[in-house]
């Protein structure tokens, strides 16, 4: 679509370079900027529809946050509106426990598909990866744009399904037949809409393993990739083998729904009084299976790229190399690899036996080693640093001690006899939650602020950076930290209110104060929207090596890096974080040497 | 802000009343300070590093990089520690608890509980101790036949006394749940017994767990008496009503001309406020009708947040009374 002129411009040393990528024209408008098939372009578009999407499953939690607070109460400025699409109630304004159960269902498919995995993989991955290795695109252009497109077409879908029949779909993220299967019409479309997104992230992930095999530039062996790459590469491999499983099982739940299948469906169930149409002999758990099967290793799809992005700005800004390159290399690895034997940990309470629960969790304890040693790595990067203490570096720092909060509360959970009094309690909501907000979206704030100046060549305010900063740390806190307690009490999740429990009432005044808590984070994103679009037209103006960084992004492309990345094929001559080396002018050594041109 | 005035919080875990749960305690406890000390011992290094390795602090990086023993050491200590924490406690915890179920010699109280949206159907065997056999055929709520028993064809189903969302248990005897849905996923979840297991549709699946002797449900209310304050005049209830949501009066609440505003074990609501204003009273105190409750801690549907039932514990000779009254009663569906 981008035209269909291919000129070769016969330039490049890689001998697997395919032919389709030799085009380094300039395109028209439609071709540039909308079904563009230049990886920075593509890239741009994910980042800016998975912020998008990360607007609109916070403002859903903020939503459901004033329920939580004030039950039945009026939901502010929006309550009216929302009554149209059955969310609140016509008169009142307030939410309802439909509306309730449907915010709850697409904040958590919205947060993690539309919103982290696209920012962290479609976005950073697309961008940054390419420029790191000094490839001029990927491997399979059209197929990345083809990616995004049915990454939209899926959110889109998603988003259709409120004014579906009934509503959009309310069983939960994790969607469990039989419920999922008896739901309303708002169900098929978040099947629809979940293929789509699986098909999306299957296609990417592809493309960047070839990428990273296949288009390094000269010199750059594996063990001088840098770590946001192997982060990248190990989480591409994570998309590769834990989506089709989910692919399978949504297109069974969906035959389940419209073609009057029984995969998930148990014989004699009798729902609202009336039994149900469906033959029977179908299992419910083997959803569960292949949904974990998934839904596991989807967490390190959320963390791995976190993770890359923290390393290559703790070596930046620390002005030293990684502590520990090998071991964190060798841990992400071996992450990875055990992060497809622990699904059943989230199945503990689905009557296992104790021999199956004990080897999860075996697998589980085991899988948490290879995360202290990660997080040990970074810290023990910091000793002997000089620290820089900007924007960046502020999000990737306090994205270990919250990271930690997240990794350590995985024990009490992954542990079937402590699992059974925490199982489906805030506790859970508050670990997974440290992980992927304070931890995860922690660090993809980091890698907007690092890369800005690359993308636009223009820096973002500092001043308001801080103010994005502190109240957004205070702000998660505030929300997550408490629901620890609420859990540890046993409040159960998912409910519209929990002022009718003994328990719940107890715990309210945690409920409120993190509904407090989400309003301070909400208000400290205001000057990070204004910082980003007011930066892309008024920000300082950056040099090409805006942090005086090593890897090849900024060593050997411009800012913005053009059509085909490199006016010269970067040749890499060392390891990725050559800081600081003793008797060296600078205190970096660029890992090429066709520098700053 | 009303709100955490009144509250009387609780921070961690609840009481416990099953023989059972302090091993779970134990265990959650242990793991929580070993959590706290790993943080710890991170965060002092982290704070440390960040204040003595700021950019102003040192005028050079560290190229080589340290020979950090230390870090292996605390690796291979937090190895141990889960393998401890692994096989010392979860494995044999989990194993005592789930392997071992009661012995008929023990004299086990065995119960159904059949879940539906959004209910906890209770099912009883009766004085003969036989369960009839549930026939998902004849099952009508509307009917007041929720399990589906032939009352008139199937002997064992004739004296079986069925309940709603209000299970009643003796203490000091082990007692066998046995569980099952009609529709979708539940769980059947007692935090302050530390029982949780789901119910899956097509599946029967056991709980089995002794109630610690000398305990009673009526005993618990005692504990967990609170005082709540009456809002004044023209301010909004709610909170009083939140407060008072599923609690009764510890006494009669009186006016000063002893006209009774809220009975002894009545439930204080939004209506009372007026009265208990005029007459003056700026706290009440009250307490859980039913202290224990069942909770559902899978997503059920759409009032999945009112699928509550009740744990209701009485001392054996107590409940040997209750259990005959109900039985002599006949099919009576009993409502709450």
């Amino acid at each position: 679509m981008s035209g269909g002129h291919h000129h070769d411009h016969g330039s490049g040393h890689h001998g697997h370079e395919p032919a389709l990528h030799g085009h380094h024209h300039e395109p028209g408008f439609i071709g540039k900027y909308i079904f563009s098939v230049d990886h920075k372009v593509i890239g741009v578009q994910y980042t800016v529809t998975a912020l998008v999407f990360l607007l609109v499953g916070f403002t859903m939690m903020l939503i459901m946050r004033w329920q939580l607070a004030r039950p039945g109460e009026a939901v502010p400025l929006i309550g009216s509106l929302l009554s149209q699409l059955g969310i609140t109630h016509a008169q009142t304004g307030a939410l309802t426990n439909e509306g309730y159960n449907m915010l709850g269902a697409m904040h958590g498919t919205i947060m993690v598909f539309l919103g982290v995995v696209p920012l962290a993989v479609g976005g950073f991955g697309n961008y940054v990866m390419p420029l790191q290795i000094g490839a001029k695109d990927m491997a399979f252009p059209k197929l990345n744009m083809m990616s995004y497109w049915v990454y939209l077409s899926g959110g889109i879908v998603m988003m259709a399904s409120f004014w579906a029949n009934g509503g959009a779909a309310q069983s939960g993220w994790t969607s469990y037949p039989p419920l999922a299967n008896t739901a309303l019409s708002g169900q098929t479309w978040w099947l629809v809409g979940m293929v789509l997104l699986i098909t999306s992230s299957l296609l990417g992930s592809v493309n960047f393993i070839v990428t990273i095999m296949h288009l390094r530039a000269k010199g750059l062996s594996m063990w001088r990739l840098p770590f946001f790459v192997w982060a990248q590469f190990v989480t591409a491999f994570l998309l590769l083998l834990a989506f089709p499983p989910l692919e399978a099982a949504g297109v069974m739940q969906l035959m389940d729904r419209v073609a009057g299948t029984s995969f998930f469906m148990p014989e004699g169930l009798i729902v609202g009084d009336k039994p149900t149409e469906w033959t029977g002999g179908g299992s419910p758990l083997l959803w569960q299976h292949l949904f974990w099967f998934l839904a596991h290793p989807e967490v390190y799809v959320l963390i791995l790229p976190a993770m890359g992005i923290v390393g290559e700005i703790i070596a930046n800004n620390t002005r030293k190399p990684l502590w520990g390159y090998t071991t964190l290399v060798y841990s992400i690895i071996f992450l990875g690899f055990m992060s497809f034997i622990v699904w059943a940990h989230h199945m503990y309470m689905t009557g296992m036996g104790t021999a199956l629960s004990t080897f999860f969790q075996a697998t589980t304890m085991i899988i948490s080693v290879p995360s202290v040693i990660i997080l040990t790595c970074f810290i023990i990067s910091l000793y002997g640093a000089r620290i820089r203490y900007n924007t960046p570096m502020l999000f990737a720092l306090a994205f270990l001690p919250m990271f930690a909060i997240g990794g350590l509360t995985g024990l009490p959970l992954g542990l079937a006899a402590s699992d059974i009094h925490l199982h489906d309690t805030y506790y859970v909501i508050g670990h997974f939650h440290y992980v992927v907000a304070p931890g995860t979206i922690i660090a993809l704030f980091a890698g907007i602020y690092y890369w800005f100046p690359k993308v636009t060549g223009r820096r973002m305010s500092e001043f308001l950076g801080k103010l994005h900063f502190w109240p957004t740390l205070i702000g998660m806190n505030m929300v997550f930290g408490p629901m620890f307690f609420v859990g540890i009490v046993g409040v159960q999740r998912r409910l519209w209110t929990q002022t009718d429990y003994q328990l719940g009432q107890l715990t309210q005044y945690w409920v409120v104060f993190s509904s407090v808590g989400a309003a301070v984070l909400g208000l400290g994103q205001i000057p990070f929207i204004l910082n980003f679009f007011g930066s892309i037209f008024a920000g300082r103006k950056a040099a090409q090596n805006a942090w005086e960084a090593t890897t090849l992004e900024w060593v050997a492309a411009p800012s913005p890096p053009p059509h085909g990345n490199f006016l010269a094929d970067p040749v890499v001559v060392c390891g990725p974080y050559e800081y600081s080396v003793p008797g060296s002018p600078k205190d970096y050594c660029p890992q090429c040497q066709t520098s700053e041109a | 802000m009303s709100l955490l005035a009144q509250t009387q919080p609780m921070y961690w875990l609840p009481p416990d009343y099953s023989t059972h749960g302090w091993q779970i305690d134990q265990l959650i406890n242990w793991i929580h300070v070993f959590m706290a000390v790993l943080f710890a011992g991170w965060g002092v290094f982290f704070a440390r590093c960040l204040v003595k390795y700021r950019y102003r602090a040192n005028p050079t990086a560290l190229y080589e990089p340290i020979k950090a023993k230390a870090s292996k050491v605390i690796e291979a200590a937090v190895v141990v520690i889960e393998v401890v924490l692994l096989v010392a406690f979860a494995i044999p915890v989990l194993a005592e608890y789930k392997n071992d179920p009661p012995k008929p010699e023990d004299n086990p109280f065995e119960v159904h509980v059949v879940a539906q949206q959004f209910a906890w159907n209770i099912h009883y065997p009766g004085p003969d101790g036989k369960f009839g056999k549930r026939n998902a055929k004849l099952v009508s709520d509307a009917n007041g036949n929720p399990l589906g028993l032939d009352r008139d064809g199937d002997p064992d189903a004739k004296d079986d006394i069925v309940a709603n969302n209000e299970l009643h248990l003796p203490v000091g005897r082990p007692v066998i749940v046995k569980l099952t849905s009609k529709d979708v996923i539940h769980s059947f979840s007692v935090p302050m017994l530390r029982v949780k297991q789901d119910t899956v549709p097509g599946m029967e699946i056991p709980v089995w767990f002794t109630v610690k002797e000398g305990t009673s449900s009526d005993a618990i209310r005692e504990t967990m008496i609170r005082t709540v304050s009456v809002p004044p005049a023209g301010q909004n209830p709610r909170d009083f009503v939140m407060w008072c949501t599923n609690n009764i009066a510890v006494e009669d609440i009186k006016g000063a001309d002893g006209t009774v505003i809220v009975g002894k074990g009545r439930e204080p609501s939004a209506e009372h406020v007026e009265a208990l204003q005029k007459a003056g009273i700026g706290e009440i105190r009250v307490a859980p009708r039913h202290p224990v409750e069942i909770h559902c801690t899978q997503l059920c549907g759409i009032t999945h947040y009112k699928m509550r039932g009740f744990v209701i514990l009485m001392p054996p000779d107590e409940f040997e009374a209750w259990y005959a009254e109900q039985a002599a009663g006949g099919d009576e569906f009993i409502e709450e």
